[in-house]
């Protein structure tokens, strides 16, 4: 402190947040989601999608970004590792221009630092192999599981203990049968999932370019069907929608916050706990012949999608919002289908080129794809949380907000030196002039 | 006659630093004199926070003077630094790691942010760090106010979490006549300057426990305990269960329901119980003290570690009771606050 000069007021101040006590979310609702409203970069210490294996052959090198954190990802003899990809040296990519002298490291292409694939540790310096920083130091590595043709890789802060990292079915929806007394589901059959014996797993990954908060709210969003009154496999199947779903009761919904167990919430669709909307008077709308799909949307920590009997009997729909930075998120849609047989594997796939693809994962969900992004800009500086004007048929996104708050095993902070962190560099506006949108694979350089 | 003792100051993670300490000297004195990151603050036998634990050789407190070493504490082998003298080559093991204090306290300026009495006998300060001064701090330590328009400097734990820095956030008792109160009763406007000085204390949340944590806090001793809570809740891995016993002397008295309902929320491991010693019954108290409330059932246990701030009586009984109901000596970290006027 110098005596000569007066103390000053700090530059940046935070902001005051006014919020009425008559919304549905007033102040001390928002209070309890708090956590949620700080977790723009996502929530850290979970499990999260990361690749198919198809996009990880043999030796392959890939880079990602998840939470703001680079990964690199190899396949060794079969087995996928995952470490931090930014070089302890000077902070480059090593997936940019993949280096790898044996099957037990990979190396920086830069200066040659090169990492022990299990451990992280820098084991030699190519170049510089008597260096006194080799032993002392090295990247944080990512425990990965991988299943039925998934690539999971556990995303964690580098203080975050290995004994202390929890199975993958804790980050995965609810199972059944096993949870059928719990929520039954008298209108259709159990539905597979992930972990069954024979899992089939068909989907795609995509990038979108908004909040990760703002498309996982979409997906379990009930006064959302407006949007997909006109998507064709409504029209083609003759889907009839109601206007709307109003919840009907104060057990319209049941938290899933078993100990040892996903984290999260599920919804008592197409049940007397919500009640459908047929008719607004006022508009003079009206819904004949109601000739519903019966479905039933659950979501789980960290940020993960179940619709049950989507889009037809024995088939599961699984989305995740995997957070890459605050505005961009990888959107993964994937359906599951258990088939013991080849012959059921190819009529899935076959189903799935023809119908649920381009209907589906395309048709039906690009409508929630650009409903999410048209959202984005009132909460991308952060006051929407606060101006937004909630109703009763939003019990399901505060009811989540709050569960999330609660749970979570880490809020991501900010990224710092990674792409997206800063976002006018020079280089991601060479690649958006050259019409290269900001994306989760890293770029590979060319030479 | 003898010339110095060999003294060695072991850390708990693992760094060992030897200082040689001339006889009829301190072991503080000598050991900051060749820089060992020895935690203080008072160096008058008060504060506690120099504390470590002889485990081997001789060394006494110096006779005659009062410090808030209690008889039961001494003879497990603490001992305040400050007061301490060798009598042969002996060592200390510290329960913190040698970057707890390295680096010392700061100096800095801080504006008030706001003054809200949250209890007719509490108030909640909440200042901000000015443009380019940071004081890092612990959850659980303290720091020193120049009570502006004064000389007088009062101490108070941080009730935010280093998270929470710029923006530092105090639970202040007001006393009749007491220098601070007064200031803030009568004088304290948003946007005044106040020096402070820190962090200090060996109070301080150990890292990487696992162990259920039991907190017993009275009054504004409370304050280092919501630090601690939201640093827990920010910890990468497995957080461990927290109970935490808040007492007040009245339910007129009580503050931070809302806040601690907000973190019973936000953290599913944790459970309070708010005691008041006397007053009308009410659904979120119990009739009775904190210390009590803590039962057999909640050390089962046997590796809980303990957090207890409140007045002197408070912390006695507390880790009386405690001790007795199992708990190892050495896993009761505590702080006690004295009024001043």
């Amino acid at each position: 402190m110098n005596e000569a000069v007066p103390p000053q007021r700090r530059k940046s101040r935070g902001r005051l947040n006014t919020i009425s006590g008559t919304r549905t979310n007033d102040q001390k609702t928002q209070s309890q989601y708090q956590p949620y409203k700080d977790a723009a970069w996502g929530f850290i210490n979970h499990w999260y999608p990361a690749l198919f294996s198809h996009e990880m052959p043999e030796d392959h090198v890939e880079g990602i970004q998840i939470c703001g954190i680079p990964i690199v990802l190899r396949r060794v003899d079969g087995r996928i590792h995952a470490l931090k990809d930014q070089c302890v040296h000077r902070g480059v990519r090593l997936s940019a221009k993949p280096m790898c002298f044996n099957k037990q490291t990979i190396s920086c292409w830069y200066h040659g630092f090169t990492y022990d694939l299990q451990t992280g540790g820098l084991t030699t310096i190519v170049g510089n192999p008597d260096d006194k920083l080799i032993g002392t130091t090295g990247i944080t590595t990512y425990p990965v599981q991988e299943i039925a043709g998934m690539i999971f890789v556990f995303v964690r802060e580098d203080a975050f203990p290995d004994e202390d990292v929890p199975p993958l079915a804790e980050d995965l929806p609810v199972r059944f049968p096993q949870n059928s007394e719990r929520f039954p589901h008298p209108l259709w059959p159990p539905g597979p999932g992930l972990l069954d014996e024979n899992a089939m797993v068909l989907g795609m990954h995509r990038t979108g370019d908004c909040n990760w908060r703002i498309a996982c709210e979409n997906g379990f969003d009930n006064a959302h069907i407006l949007v997909h009154q006109d998507n064709t496999i409504v029209q083609a199947m003759n889907w009839v929608l109601p206007l709307g779903i109003r919840p009907a009761s104060d057990d319209c919904i049941t938290l899933i916050e078993d100990e040892n167990g996903p984290k999260g919430l599920m919804q008592w669709l197409f049940t007397d706990r919500w009640e459908p909307v047929l008719e607004n008077k006022e508009l003079g709308a009206k819904v004949e012949g109601l000739n519903g799909r019966f479905y039933r949307t659950s979501v789980v920590l960290p940020g993960v999608l179940m619709v049950e009997n989507w889009p037809e009997e024995h088939i599961v729909q699984y989305e995740w919002y995997v957070p890459i930075t605050d505005d961009t998120y990888e959107y993964w849609e994937v359906l599951v289908k258990v088939c013991p047989t080849e012959e059921e594997r190819q009529k899935f796939k076959y189903r799935y080129e023809r119908v649920f693809k381009p209907l589906c994962l395309h048709g039906f969900n690009d409508c929630d794809l650009y409903a999410r992004e048209a959202m984005h800009e009132f909460y991308a500086d952060g006051t929407g949380w606060d101006d937004e004007q909630l109703v009763a048929t939003d019990v399901s996104p505060i009811t989540w907000r709050k569960v999330a708050s609660r749970y979570n095993r880490g809020i991501a902070p900010p990224g710092k030196g990674v792409d997206g962190a800063t976002k006018s560099s020079s280089i991601r506006l060479r690649r958006i002039a050259a019409g290269d949108a900001p994306g989760y694979l890293v770029k590979k350089i060319e030479d | 006659m003898s010339a110095a003792c060999l003294v060695s100051l072991r850390f708990a993670d693992g760094v060992e630093q030897r200082v040689d300490v001339a006889a009829g000297h301190g072991v503080l004195e000598a050991a900051l004199a060749a820089g060992a990151p020895v935690l203080n603050q008072c160096r008058s036998g008060s504060c506690g926070s120099c504390m470590a634990r002889l485990v081997g050789g001789d060394a006494r407190m110096r006779p005659g003077v009062a410090s808030s070493l209690l008889p039961s504490e001494q003879a497990q082998g603490q001992r305040l630094l400050c007061l301490t003298e060798a009598v042969s080559d002996c060592a200390f093991e510290f329960a913190y790691d040698s970057r707890a204090g390295a680096g010392g306290p700061a100096k800095a300026s801080a504006f008030i942010d706001t003054i809200e009495r949250i209890a007719p006998d509490a108030v909640r300060l909440k200042l901000e760090l000015a443009e380019g001064d940071w004081i890092d701090f612990r959850p659980g330590q303290f720091v020193e106010l120049t009570v502006p328009g004064t000389d007088a400097r009062r101490r108070y734990s941080m009730a935010s979490s280093p998270a929470a820095l710029p923006v530092i956030e105090l639970l202040v008792r007001l006393l009749p006549g007491g220098v601070m109160s007064d200031y803030l009763r009568d004088r304290a406007r948003v946007d005044d300057v106040i020096a402070l000085t820190g962090p200090y204390g060996g109070f301080f949340l150990r890292d990487k426990v696992k162990a259920p944590h039991i907190m017993i806090a009275g009054g504004t001793g409370l304050a280092p305990m919501m630090s601690m809570l939201d640093a827990i809740r920010a910890r990468p891995g497995a957080r461990p269960n927290v109970l935490l016993s808040f007492g007040c002397a009245t339910p007129e008295g009580l503050f931070n329901l809302d806040e601690l309902d907000l973190r019973s929320h936000w953290m599913p491991g944790l459970a309070t119980r708010i005691s008041v010693d006397s007053g009308a019954a009410g659904a979120a108290w119990r009739i009775g003290n904190p210390v009590a409330a803590i039962t057999a059932d909640d050390a089962r246990d046997p590796a809980s570690v303990a957090y207890l701030c409140g007045p002197p009586g408070m912390v006695r009984a507390a880790r009386e009771h405690l001790e007795g109901l199992g708990l190892d000596p050495a896993n009761i970290h505590a702080e006690q606050f004295v009024a001043s006027e």
